[in-house]
């Protein structure tokens, strides 16, 4: 073998080399998904429901939606709208039901209903809930103009939605 | 036959080919296929032939209140306060919408939807035109149509004569006032608009736009007599009626058929005595008669409701029967209203029993019925009261109940005050008349406590029954029933319960008595722990506190039987009665039982101080049980002298 031939075999096979060590970076990473997700407290009392518990990813594996309607698949009609109404209807639920609801608001459309279900604590009498139910659904369906109906269950206490601390 | 040949596909081609082969030659066989008529539908038929599969599930409370054990109703005002209590909220949100109109002027929906836009706000000043004043008497406002009425009137607008007419007859029907809306059901459901008796004071309003309308208007039309007769009429205003009545007939204006129908009913208040007022009501039916009217099932019933009330019940009931045949071959179906008034005049409270209700129930059972009279709705309340009061006939009252839940006939029970009413006369009866386990199974168990809460008189009868018949394995069951009705305050109920408990001791297993006690507490506790204000407070009286003291003594639950003892001795003045010398009797024996002879000298200083001649009797048995050493016998001794030498 002459040297010319040894030269030529280093080359080739230093070549892959140099672009592989181009490749490589030794910087952290940096593309961690951080939306939806609760970082564990030093002292590991932060409760979490289980929905809180179960990161995006787990989203119709082990959870659901929290909005179902059909504007999103296709041919679907006002999805902006629905939107903005589904934000609407959370905010208007959770500041009139002040700190009474335990779970999120989950928001149902079926042709021209609204459903809007969640889990609520039993801190205030059951006439003021009824009080509550009924100025909610015909105030958002003046809003909406639609039948909007709640579909609440109720827990004696906030701890009773608790799936585990973190 | 698709449907097969698809099945058979699934399974394998081979097989398939040959069967559907076959299906299809025998189908050319026979080709004529029938095709059924085209039956029209409605847009809510599809929701109501869904809707007839559901009935009323008695184990559930009712689909307006949330299915939730924290927010469903179990107590006859629970009902009421948590139904009221939504509908309040609901009208919260109209009041809002109407205080910031502005802010919901947007419109989602093509073409609008009207019961999602605030309304119009009518005033004196407000710009109006004739069109607004349709609108408002299309939508029945009645208030807001007098106002743009007026509007319209000071700036000179003419009105037509039909639009006029029409306010008119709004004005009349109403009053001149608005009812209740139809959107808010349960305030339609819970109020008690109907309870009063027949008889109702005139409400009419003299002088309101109706009558200045009607004097106003130039020619007087026929239709404008018709109207404002009959809503002086309806609201009892009978003098002016007839006075319009009179004049009509003098200038030969003629009337409806519905104008006779309101001056029949009213024939009551017109005339004094029986033959005055049927000869009234005949002269109508000859005047309708002359004027060729064809009377119709309003004229029936004013006929029937007059009639009811006419005085003379002799003779009513034979005018009653006569018009009916008359009617009958007329060919007018006669309404539940109408038999609701044949039952009135026949099942008189002092007077002969009939048992036309039988044939009543006969000709009605197994149909659907539809409201035809606004007093349909007082049929199954008062035939119940009947089956009752007047026949007192379990087998009839459930044929009424079988009517009442054939089809659609529960929409004919009325408001929650006439329900209410008819489960109470049903319940009674019952109870009264089945054997009480059939009752409490098939009846009780059945229906409460979500389609009827039980009254207290009902409550107390239901106890009386199980304390007759000795059941006592029902009174943990009916107790828990009277704390959550919030019962458990009555005194009556509450010494009821306690008689039952105590009286029956033969019966009571040794479980029994377990939970006997632990009831006798909480009747104790309840009446020590309810604050000083609560309006129904229960008082227990010294009896009661004997019984109390009898069931705890029975389950040798020392402690507690102390306690109550303590409680009578401390408070002989605030406590009305005294217990039973039985109860005193068996809780020394309890004292002597257990040893402790200061208890039970206590308790015999007790009866001293009531003045129970047994006192030294039971300080005998005392002594010789216990052999008192000289302390407590020094105690007794004083308590009751020496009657210990004898011995």
């Amino acid at each position: 073998m002459s040297l010319v031939q040894i030269r030529n075999i280093s080359l080739l096979s230093l070549k892959p080399q140099f672009s592989i060590s181009r490749l490589l970076h030794t910087s952290s990473a940096c593309q961690k998904s951080q939306s939806g997700r609760y970082r564990i407290t030093a002292k590991r009392d932060f409760p979490l429901t289980y929905e809180m518990a179960n990161p995006p990813h787990q989203i119709a594996h082990r959870k659901t939606w929290n909005s179902w309607n059909t504007s999103n698949l296709e041919g679907g009609l006002r999805s902006s709208e629905t939107a903005i109404e589904d934000m609407f209807i959370r905010k208007f639920v959770t500041g009139t039901w002040h700190a009474l609801f335990v779970s999120e608001i989950i928001i149902k459309r079926q042709h021209n209903i609204i459903r809007v279900a969640g889990i609520i604590r039993r801190s205030i009498g059951a006439r003021k809930i009824y009080f509550l139910i009924g100025y909610t659904e015909e105030l958002l369906s003046f809003w909406l103009q639609c039948p909007v109906k709640l579909e609440l269950q109720t827990v004696a206490d906030r701890s009773d939605v608790i799936f585990k601390y973190i | 036959m698709m449907n097969i040949s698809k099945t058979l596909l699934r399974r394998g081609l081979p097989q398939a080919n040959i069967t559907s082969n076959i299906l299809l030659s025998t189908a050319t066989i026979d080709d004529k296929i029938e095709i059924p008529k085209r039956i029209p539908r409605g847009p809510t038929d599809i929701l109501r032939a869904l809707e007839s599969t559901v009935g009323r599930d008695p184990t559930a409370a009712h689909y307006k209140y949330h299915d939730d054990p924290y927010l469903i109703p179990l107590s006859s005002s629970g009902k009421r306060i948590f139904a009221m209590a939504q509908e309040a909220g609901r009208k919260a949100a109209h009041w809002v919408r109407q205080e910031h109109a502005d802010l919901f002027q947007h419109r989602e929906a093509d073409p609008v939807i009207e019961a999602f836009v605030p309304p119009m706000v009518y005033t004196e000043e407000s710009e109006v035109a004739v069109a607004d004043l349709e609108k408002l008497i299309e939508m029945r406002q009645v208030v807001d149509s007098a106002v743009v009425y007026r509007v319209l009137k000071e700036k000179n607008v003419e009105v037509a004569q039909e639009l006029e007419q029409g306010l008119l007859e709004l004005l009349c029907y109403q009053n001149c006032e608005d009812g209740v809306s139809e959107e808010f059901v349960e305030e339609r459901w819970f109020r008690q608009a109907s309870k009063g008796k027949e008889f109702v004071k005139k409400t009419w309003k003299d002088g309101d736009l109706a009558e200045q309308i009607f004097s106003k208007m130039t020619p007087k039309t026929p239709e404008s007599y018709c109207a404002i007769i009959q809503g002086m009429s309806k609201y009892r205003q009978m003098d002016s009626a007839v006075q319009l009545f009179e004049e009509a007939q003098k200038s030969n204006i003629p009337l409806n058929t519905n104008t006779y129908n309101s001056l029949i009913q009213s024939v009551n208040m017109i005339k004094e005595n029986f033959d005055m007022r049927w000869s009234l009501l005949a002269d109508f039916l000859t005047q309708m008669k002359n004027s060729n009217l064809k009377p119709n099932l309003g004229t029936l019933n004013a006929i029937l409701y007059a009639l009811s009330f006419m005085g003379n019940p002799k003779r009513a009931k034979e005018y009653v029967l006569q018009t009916l045949a008359e009617f009958k071959n007329l060919g007018i179906e006669p309404s539940l209203g109408s038999w609701y008034y044949v039952i009135l005049t026949f099942c008189k409270e002092r007077g002969p029993v009939s048992t036309i209700l039988h044939d009543i129930i006969n000709h009605l059972e197994d149909k659907e019925h539809q409201i035809r009279d606004l007093k349909d709705t007082h049929f199954f309340v008062t035939a119940m009261e009947m089956a009752r009061h007047h026949l007192n006939d379990v087998a009839l009252a459930r044929r009424i109940d079988k009517l009442l839940n054939y089809g659609d006939n529960y929409n004919l029970i009325g408001d929650s005050y006439k329900e209410s009413v008819y489960f109470r006369h049903y319940f009674a009866l019952l109870c009264d008349n089945l054997p009480l386990e059939e009752f409490m199974n098939d009846v009780y168990f059945k229906l409460v406590p979500h389609i009827y809460v039980p009254e207290v008189g009902i409550m107390a009868e239901v106890l009386n029954q199980v304390d007759v018949n000795g059941a006592v394995e029902y009174i943990p069951k009916l107790w828990s029933d009277l704390i959550v009705f919030d019962q458990s305050h009555r005194e009556n109920l509450v010494d009821c319960i306690l008689n039952t408990m105590v009286n029956n001791e033969q019966l009571v297993t040794p479980e029994l008595t377990e939970s006997f006690a632990k009831i006798a507490w909480d009747i104790y506790s309840r009446s020590i722990n309810e604050e000083e204000g609560r309006v129904h407070r229960l008082n227990l009286t010294g009896d009661l506190l004997g019984k109390i003291l009898i069931l705890l003594v029975r389950q040798k639950d020392f402690e507690k039987a102390c306690k109550v003892m303590d409680r009578l001795d401390k408070n002989q003045q605030t406590i009305a009665g005294v217990p039973k010398i039985e109860a005193l009797a068996l809780f020394v024996d309890l004292c002597i039982e257990e040893k402790v002879p200061s208890r039970g000298i206590d308790c015999i200083q007790y009866c001293t101080d009531c003045g129970f001649p047994e006192a030294n009797s039971l300080a005998v048995r005392l002594h010789k049980e216990l052999n008192l050493d000289e302390v407590f016998l020094e105690r007794l001794t004083k308590v009751v002298g020496d009657v210990f030498s004898t011995s």
